[in-house]
């Protein structure tokens, strides 16, 4: 038997959704990198150090994906329960628009507004999450109906309108590195800026994974997305569960819209469009199963940066956008096609472990149903 | 009628470990009715798959349909006129009756659905049987014995030679089974012959076809209905080898701890019954009599409309599992893929899943959760590697010992086994056996469920045996046998 301690040196063994995930990240930043090199070396005729490591262009890179990665949290949750939530980006867009029209128009402070926000969000995860569970009807429909409501209050609110604000959210973007160094830290010529909302990323992301990995909580959120009905007969309120996963999102999305607006500066509708299909393609990336039971936030957290990166990769290599769509389309197809892949291989390997392992076993069962060695005589007549 | 229309010839079915049919012959003759009767597992469904088309038997046997040799496939089975009406009805329910009945094999005039000739024949067929409905009525609308008769009034209007009936009376009404034995009747007058399998042992005799028993896969006779009594029919399908049972220990009667009085709810009525420490009470009974749907009312996992379950005494009201597992509740299903098992997870989460409902920490590590799942696997010798190993990919009995492990953990008192060694190999079983053994030893109380004759006679203190969703009969130890066992749930009319 081997030890827990010995087990665990081969994390990404035990993480098969992890390893895909990792291994096409390495893969993507070692191609940009070395194409970066080779194309230093063919114009300048030197190499330089590629302007995609910057660490600027790292924490560049943490602050575009913040947001996303945010909800990404909350929606690894939903998808491991074996739901999965449609409305977050317009939800985006609504909080967007309720707080930029709260602070500018209807004179909340903007602490407040934020507050205010998040509990929109609670409230909204709410309501579609218990029809969800307690009707039992199919998340996807639930939320599509949500998203499109949430893209009419937005409207309503807005009049359809643009509300720009005047930095009046500017603290969540006050660099750290400000804390030590008033006049910045610069390295390669070009300043450094971590802002508050990247560290608040990485919290929620440990939060997250601790519930996720530490909490009865998690481990019912888990089984319900497994197995309801084995989850059921096992003590666990499937139907809370579920509920809760919701709850959870809402925190995830308020928050995550915020920090969309923070970046922004402008409540307006296409804030959040297409939010929601860049937050489940980096859970998916991530390894998190569509049917449930399945995944791990770290791999939700890694697919985010994934995502963050091609787009960031991309614009500094001068591709067009348009390019971006279809690289980050097949990666999305490479990551799960592979990780499903890897899974068959992995089957079949055991399987054929298990089958030279139980061999004796079998042979032992025979005898003990015939008592001697079987007589060959059905084949001959 | 000297020629009969369907046989097999040596027909044996094998699946991988377990031999379903061996050399079975059988023969239908144009109009008669012939019906199979068995205990649970017996071969009767594998006979029928085999009838159908859907299952190949084994190399070595022959089919043989109006004198020549046949290889059945569904497709054939149905173009040589044989039709399987299984206990699931295959019907369309937004469609009409008629509509229904000629799905798929329409009558066209030119390109055109002719609707009218459809609606006559299936007015006429309808009227034959007697059939109250109309042929417009919606077949989601009918009852499910209308249904049946809407199958039967198809093998009329197509000319069927051969029409299966797999136990059609399941969840029917007394009167319902008049009406549809007499549709049978009709039917065979027509000229179509009829296999019919059924639990109910008054039907066969009612029907006074020919009857043939298997037990275990193996043909025991076939015999007129009228030329046979029924304790005769009953001991021809019992009787087995002294090696297929178990021979137990017996512990000491302890308290009573889990009683019923007239529990109603979830298909099952008017249940009472004493569960003591130290004894396992065995609940037989056929398919679908109700017995699983009794464990998980027991189990607050269905909603309870009368009567009362009292715990060490005490009444006890449980309005979902978590509320019984409280109680020291186990429940030990009889699908462990469906309802017992995470299967994409460790068996370290498999094994505290149970006991969560038990704890009172906020935080629980993963190192917890691995040392339980390494503890059960030492102490019920589950074959596997580490406890890290995903469930999925264990064999059956190695599964099942997962299962095992999750309600250990919670320390539970009344275990309730359904089909406790379902799908699981000789030694598995053995080990099964002696897992429940030592729960007795420990005067724990057990509640077995199983459709495996041996098993529920060797390893029951007491058998209560049930019908219908109601308990037909009671035998204490002294009494179990397979013969009374049966007596009670196939048999019925002396009771």
């Amino acid at each position: 038997m081997t030890s827990p301690e010995k087990k665990s040196i081969g994390i990404f063994k035990k993480n098969s959704e992890l390893q895909t995930v990792v291994t096409i990240t390495v893969v993507f930043i070692v191609g940009v990198v070395l194409y970066q090199m080779i194309n230093s070396l063919i114009n300048g005729g030197t190499v330089v150090y590629p302007t995609f490591l910057y660490p600027s262009n790292i924490l560049n890179i943490m602050q575009q994906v913040s947001a996303v990665g945010i909800m990404a949290l909350g929606m690894t949750a939903i998808m491991l329960t074996g739901s999965i939530d449609l409305s977050i980006g317009m939800m985006t867009s609504l909080v967007a628009i309720f707080i930029a029209k709260a602070v500018m128009d209807w004179a909340i402070s903007p602490a407040m507004a934020v507050i205010y926000a998040v509990l929109i969000c609670v409230g909204l995860e709410l309501v579609m999450g218990s029809i969800i569970s307690w009707l039992n009807v199919e998340s996807f429909i639930i939320t599509l109906g949500g998203m499109i409501a949430c893209r009419g209050i937005a409207l309503l609110i807005s009049n359809s309108q643009e509300v720009a604000m005047r930095q009046n959210l500017a603290w969540f973007k006050s660099n750290l590195v400000d804390l030590f160094n008033p006049e910045g830290i610069k390295v390669f010529g070009l300043k450094l800026n971590f802002p508050y909302y990247v560290i608040l990323f990485f919290i929620l992301t440990a939060i997250t994974w601790a519930m996720l990995k530490y909490t009865k909580f998690g481990r019912r959120i888990y089984a319900v997305g497994n197995n309801p009905q084995a989850a059921f007969l096992s003590g666990i309120n499937v139907k809370f569960t579920r509920l809760m996963a919701f709850v959870f999102n809402g925190v995830c999305v308020g928050v995550g819209a915020t920090m969309q607006l923070v970046r922004v500066n402008t409540g307006i509708i296409t804030v959040g469009q297409n939010v929601e299909i860049d937050v489940i393609a980096a859970v998916v990336i991530g390894g998190v199963a569509m049917s449930g039971g399945k995944g791990n936030v770290l791999g939700a957290f890694i697919g985010a940066i994934l995502m963050g990166t091609i787009t960031n990769a991309m614009t500094i290599m001068r591709i067009q956008f348009e390019w971006q769509y279809l690289v980050k389309g097949l990666i999305i197809i490479a990551a799960v096609a592979g990780g499903a892949a890897s899974e068959i291989l992995r089957a079949r390997k055991s399987r054929k472990g298990r089958l030279a392992i139980g061999q004796p076993e079998h042979r032992l069962q025979q005898s003990a149903n015939t008592g001697s060695i079987p007589p060959k005589k059905g084949n001959e007549q | 009628m000297d020629q009969p229309i369907f046989r097999l010839i040596n027909i044996s079915k094998t699946f991988p470990g377990v031999r379903a049919l061996s050399n079975i012959d059988f023969d239908l003759m144009p109009g008669e009715i012939h019906c199979i009767c068995g205990e649970n597992g017996a071969g009767k469904s594998t006979l029928i798959k085999i009838l159908s088309g859907a299952y190949q038997p084994d190399p070595g046997g022959a089919i043989e349909f109006e004198g020549r040799k046949r290889t059945l496939t569904p497709r054939l089975a149905i173009e040589l006129g044989i039709q399987t009406i299984y206990q699931e009805h295959n019907i369309f329910p937004h469609l009409s009756v008629t509509e229904n009945i000629f799905a798929g094999l329409e009558v066209m005039q030119g390109l055109k659905v002719d609707r009218n000739t459809m609606r006559q024949k299936a007015a006429e067929a309808l009227d034959y049987l007697h059939c109250s409905f109309s042929p417009d009525a919606i077949a989601g609308e009918l009852s499910s014995s209308e249904r049946k008769l809407v199958e039967l009034a198809k093998a009329v209007i197509f000319q069927r030679k051969i029409v299966i009936l797999d136990e059609p009376t399941a969840s029917f009404s007394s009167s319902e089974i008049d009406m549809l034995l007499e549709v049978i009747r009709k039917i065979v007058a027509t000229g179509i012959a009829v296999v019919y399998i059924s639990h109910h042992l008054d039907e066969v005799f009612r029907l006074d076809g020919r009857v043939t028993v298997l037990r275990d896969g193996v043909k025991v006779m076939t015999v007129n209905a009228s030329d046979i009594t029924e304790e005769e029919l009953v001991r021809s399908m019992v009787g087995r080898d002294v090696s297929a049972f178990y021979s137990r220990v017996y512990y000491p009667k302890g308290d009573v701890a889990l009683e019923a009085r007239g529990l109603h709810g979830n298909g099952v009525r008017n249940i009472s019954f004493k569960a003591y420490r130290g004894q396992c009470l065995g609940f037989a009974g056929m398919v679908g009599s109700g017995r699983s749907e009794l464990m998980t009312l027991l189990m607050g996992g269905a909603k309870k409309t009368g009567g009362e379950v009292l715990v060490d005494g005490q009444e006890a009201d449980f309005n979902r599992p978590s509320d019984a597992i409280r109680r020291k509740f186990c429940y030990i299903t009889e699908d462990r893929q469906q309802t017992g098992l995470f299967l994409k997870h460790s068996i370290a989460r498999n094994s505290i899943v149970a006991n969560l409902v038990n704890m009172k920490d906020f935080l629980i590590s993963p190192k917890h959760d691995y040392a339980v799942g390494e503890r059960y696997i030492q102490e019920l010798g589950t074959k596997a590697e580490n406890a890290d190993v995903v469930v999925g990919n264990l064999s059956g009995g190695n599964q099942q010992k997962v299962v095992l492990a999750k309600w250990f953990n919670t320390q539970g008192d009344i275990y309730i086994f359904d089909e406790p060694t379902r799908g699981i190999d000789v030694g598995a079983k053995q080990e099964i056996y002696q897992i429940m053994m030592e729960l007795l030893r420990q005067g724990k109380c057990i509640l077995m469920v199983s459709s495996d004759m041996p098993e529920i006679v060797s390893m029951s203190d007491h058998v209560i045996v049930m019908k219908g969703g109601q308990i037909a009969g009671e035998l204490a130890r002294e009494d179990i046998s397979e013969e009374s066992i049966l007596n009670y749930s196939i048999g019925g009319s002396q009771k």
